[in-house]
């Protein structure tokens, strides 16, 4: 007997040591269920992210990436998320231009104590990305070979 | 004699004089090559050389990036601008490349060169800044079709668009010349060639030319001086202004009008600053 | 004997049969060699394309190995080489190939990626009937009408190609296109270079001897440092090997590399010994018009001139053989 395996988009998150991280943390302690296919990378600040992380990501196979910060006001380093505010109104108009649709890279700020806003955040993401399918654009020809190997099967 | 003959006896003049009296090491200029309708980048060193400088229609190549070679500067660089290197050697000070008492700037009003892809967006003719204005200003045509190729561009579908930069990234030959030549790259060590460390793949395929396409031009586009260099020099011809473009385009209606290198106390460069008013589309 | 141009369309097709054959083409813009697609005749009047025929024999990026990590680690030679025929390569290139077997196949080891693919490569030669601004393949010991490494050599005589065997593999090609040739012979046109450069006598022993000349400093301040003169040039052949890994597999490629480039000289522990753009263009012109030809024989510059008309600040290895000669005459 074999099961049938929905394709599962792979979702890349940075969040912030200080607020989304610890977010995260709060919406695990109260049992809140978000999607799997959500990969959670800790950074220092959502500055330290640095625009060609998202170009890799793209790259290597993640077929939608998330950058979440404190909210403006809150940065732990004071200004941090005011640069990453320019960095990726910026970046995500850049990618549309270079065909990359807009829901696949978002930003979000999400504090600490917005657990639910969380796992509400990761659920619409991973929605909208999954109903985009897999990202072959400027994916490696390798990954793009895998993304096809796991389609399911219609 | 012709205008642009008089500016050439007139930059020759100067520049004996510049050198005769001490008041700069060397001069930065366009030479002569081969053939007629091009020139190279010279370095004049003695009065009786000055009349190797040229000033004509085919004096095209960009000159600012060459004050960035000279790491002793023991004595002042003099250098030949037209509105665009200007620019250039503005960003330049301003991003603490050079120091301004470092460079001896002679100013050639420019009504563009024969490069006519390069030139033919050019807001500022005259050199923005100057220590000596050989010939006289030039009249400034304001420039209307600024942003037009990048607003048709995002006309297009996503699929159209990532389509036609699959194709301009598939041409890529990765040879570098658009970072070499650009005078706001001064990175030390580009990320590009650091292969090892893993920011870029060594291959050359479309995505890792996209890699570092997209990276360039992201990381210039907040201080792109609109000089066209990058485009002039790519022996594929690609659209490279039109990524650059994109930027400008984005950072005048988020971030107010943004024209760079104008003076050298000009805005910091937007990715490097920040405003608490800004635009917020992450809450 | 004679095959005439109306049915050049048919002697491609019947090469085309057993091999890929690449022809000289504008694609999007870029003129290179490109696999035939049938319909279109090849644009023999351009002068050189922008990318030289290279990429045929040493492509940009070549996959060498797959492997495996882990305990049942595996290396698996990537195989596959097809028949190709170069169709329509100028004087100046058909050398640019002989360059590279030399570099490629002789001495102590040969290459096998490049053998395989030089096996199976026939190299079907036209002259030049006209020859273009940046041309001074004549300088360089070449003859634009004739290249005697090709396997076959055409002759365009206005409405006719002669052709010729040079090989066994291109006698092999006119019994391929038997029906298709008529007997006749003709005068194929001798066009000079409107470029021409005067290599002194002995010039690359001479040029040995300038490495501590302070002719470098000048030629080199012009350069930007990047790689278009290396990346369009025919002859230029040094790649750098590397892996790209996806978990425990991978591919071990090798790419093209430029000895412009800042990082190409740098050894382990971060020690350059080509710091700065003089050293660089030292090298690349001492490799071209000296090193070559101490130990091949022959100058590794063929004179087509891609490296002058594409160069962004306009630098001309002509220009530079011309000073060195000045200099050399000096004293």
């Amino acid at each position: 007997m074999s099961v049938i395996k929905e394709w599962e988009p792979k979702i890349l998150v940075f969040t912030c040591n200080w607020c989304t991280y610890t977010g995260a943390d709060l919406a695990g302690l109260n049992r809140m269920k978000y999607p799997e296919n959500v990969r959670l990378v800790r950074v220092p600040c959502s500055s330290r992210v640095n625009p060609q992380f998202i170009l890799r990501a793209f790259m290597k196979g993640c077929d939608g990436v998330l950058v979440c910060g404190c909210h403006p006001g809150d940065c732990h380093y004071v200004s941090g998320n005011y640069f990453t505010r320019r960095r990726f109104m910026l970046m995500q108009r850049l990618l549309e231009y270079n065909g990359v649709d807009p829901a696949r890279f978002q930003a979000r700020w999400i504090s600490g104590s917005e657990a639910a806003k969380f796992r509400d955040t990761m659920i619409r993401v991973s929605k909208e990305i999954k109903a985009l399918g897999p990202n072959t654009k400027f994916r490696e020809d390798w990954y793009v070979k895998e993304a096809i190997a796991n389609e399911p099967s219609k | 004699m012709s205008q642009v003959n008089e500016m050439q006896a007139q930059l020759r003049k100067v520049a004996a004089e510049l050198l005769e009296n001490d008041t700069v090491g060397y001069i930065i200029g366009w030479g002569a090559t081969r053939f007629p309708d091009r020139t190279t980048p010279v370095f004049i060193h003695e009065a009786k050389d000055a009349d190797k400088l040229m000033w004509n229609e085919y004096c095209v190549n960009g000159l600012a990036k060459y004050v960035l070679d000279d790491k002793i500067k023991a004595k002042k660089i003099g250098i030949c601008i037209r509105g665009c290197d200007s620019r250039a050697i503005n960003r330049l000070i301003i991003d603490n490349q050079i120091k301004r008492e470092n460079v001896y700037l002679i100013g050639l009003p420019c009504e563009g060169k024969a490069d006519k892809i390069k030139c033919g967006k050019c807001a500022h003719k005259n050199p923005v800044i100057h220590d000596v204005l050989i010939g006289d200003l030039v009249a400034e045509t304001p420039v209307t079709d600024r942003f037009k190729a990048v607003e048709d561009q995002e006309k297009l579908t996503s699929d159209e668009k990532h389509a036609y930069w699959k194709g301009v990234y598939d041409k890529c030959i990765r040879c570098f010349a658009c970072r070499n030549v650009c005078p706001v790259c001064s990175c030390k060590e580009c990320f590009a060639d650091q292969y090892r460390v893993g920011w870029q793949g060594k291959q050359n395929n479309s995505t890792e030319n996209w890699n570092y396409g997209l990276t360039r031009s992201y990381h210039v586009g907040d201080r792109c001086v609109e000089c066209g260099e990058c485009e002039r020099v790519c022996p594929m011809d690609l659209p490279l202004m039109l990524q650059n473009r994109k930027m400008l385009k984005d950072i005048n209606e988020l971030f107010g009008d943004y024209e760079c290198g104008l003076s050298e106390e000009d805005r910091a460069p937007i990715l490097g600053d920040y405003d608490l008013s800004d635009r917020d589309e992450f809450m | 004997m004679l095959l005439d141009k109306k049915r050049l369309k048919e002697a491609l097709a019947i090469l085309s049969r057993d091999a890929k054959v690449l022809v000289p083409m504008e694609v999007d813009g870029v003129a290179k060699f490109t696999p035939w697609d049938g319909q279109k005749l090849p644009s023999l009047d351009m002068i050189n394309t922008t990318l030289p025929p290279k990429d045929a024999l040493f492509p940009q990026t070549e996959k060498m190995y797959n492997f495996t990590t882990g305990p049942n680690a595996q290396i698996a030679e990537v195989q596959g080489t097809e028949k190709q025929v170069l169709f329509g390569v100028r004087s100046c290139d058909a050398r640019s190939i002989d360059c590279m077997d030399k570099a490629f196949l002789t001495g102590t080891f040969g290459d096998s990626f490049y053998s395989k693919k030089r096996e199976n490569l026939t190299i079907i030669a036209v002259g030049c009937v006209k020859t273009g601004p940046f041309c001074f393949c004549d300088s360089m010991g070449l003859d634009p009408s004739s290249a005697p490494n090709a396997d076959v050599q055409l002759a365009d005589l206005g409405d006719a190609y002669a052709v010729t065997a040079q090989t066994e593999r291109g006698t092999a090609v006119l019994d391929q296109w038997k029906s298709l040739l008529t007997e006749g012979e003709g005068d194929a046109p001798k066009p000079k270079c409107v470029l021409q450069v005067s290599v002194p006598e002995d010039f690359p022993k001479k040029l040995m001897g300038m490495f501590e000349h302070p002719i470098w400093d000048e030629v080199s301040k012009p350069c930007l440092g990047c790689g278009t003169c290396t990346y369009v040039c025919p002859t230029c052949y040094c790649f750098d090997i590397n892996a790209e890994k996806h978990g425990h597999e991978g591919t071990e490629f090798r790419c093209w590399d430029s000895c412009m480039f800042s990082d190409y000289a740098r050894m382990a522990g971060g020690h350059n010994p080509r710091p700065s753009k003089k050293e660089r263009v030292r090298n690349r012109y001492l490799h071209k018009l000296a090193y070559f030809h101490e130990q091949h024989g022959q100058l590794l510059c063929v004179g087509c001139g891609r490296c002058v008309q594409k160069c962004p600040s306009n630098m001309d290895i002509t220009r530079f053989i011309d000073m060195a000669g000045e200099a050399m005459n000096n004293g």
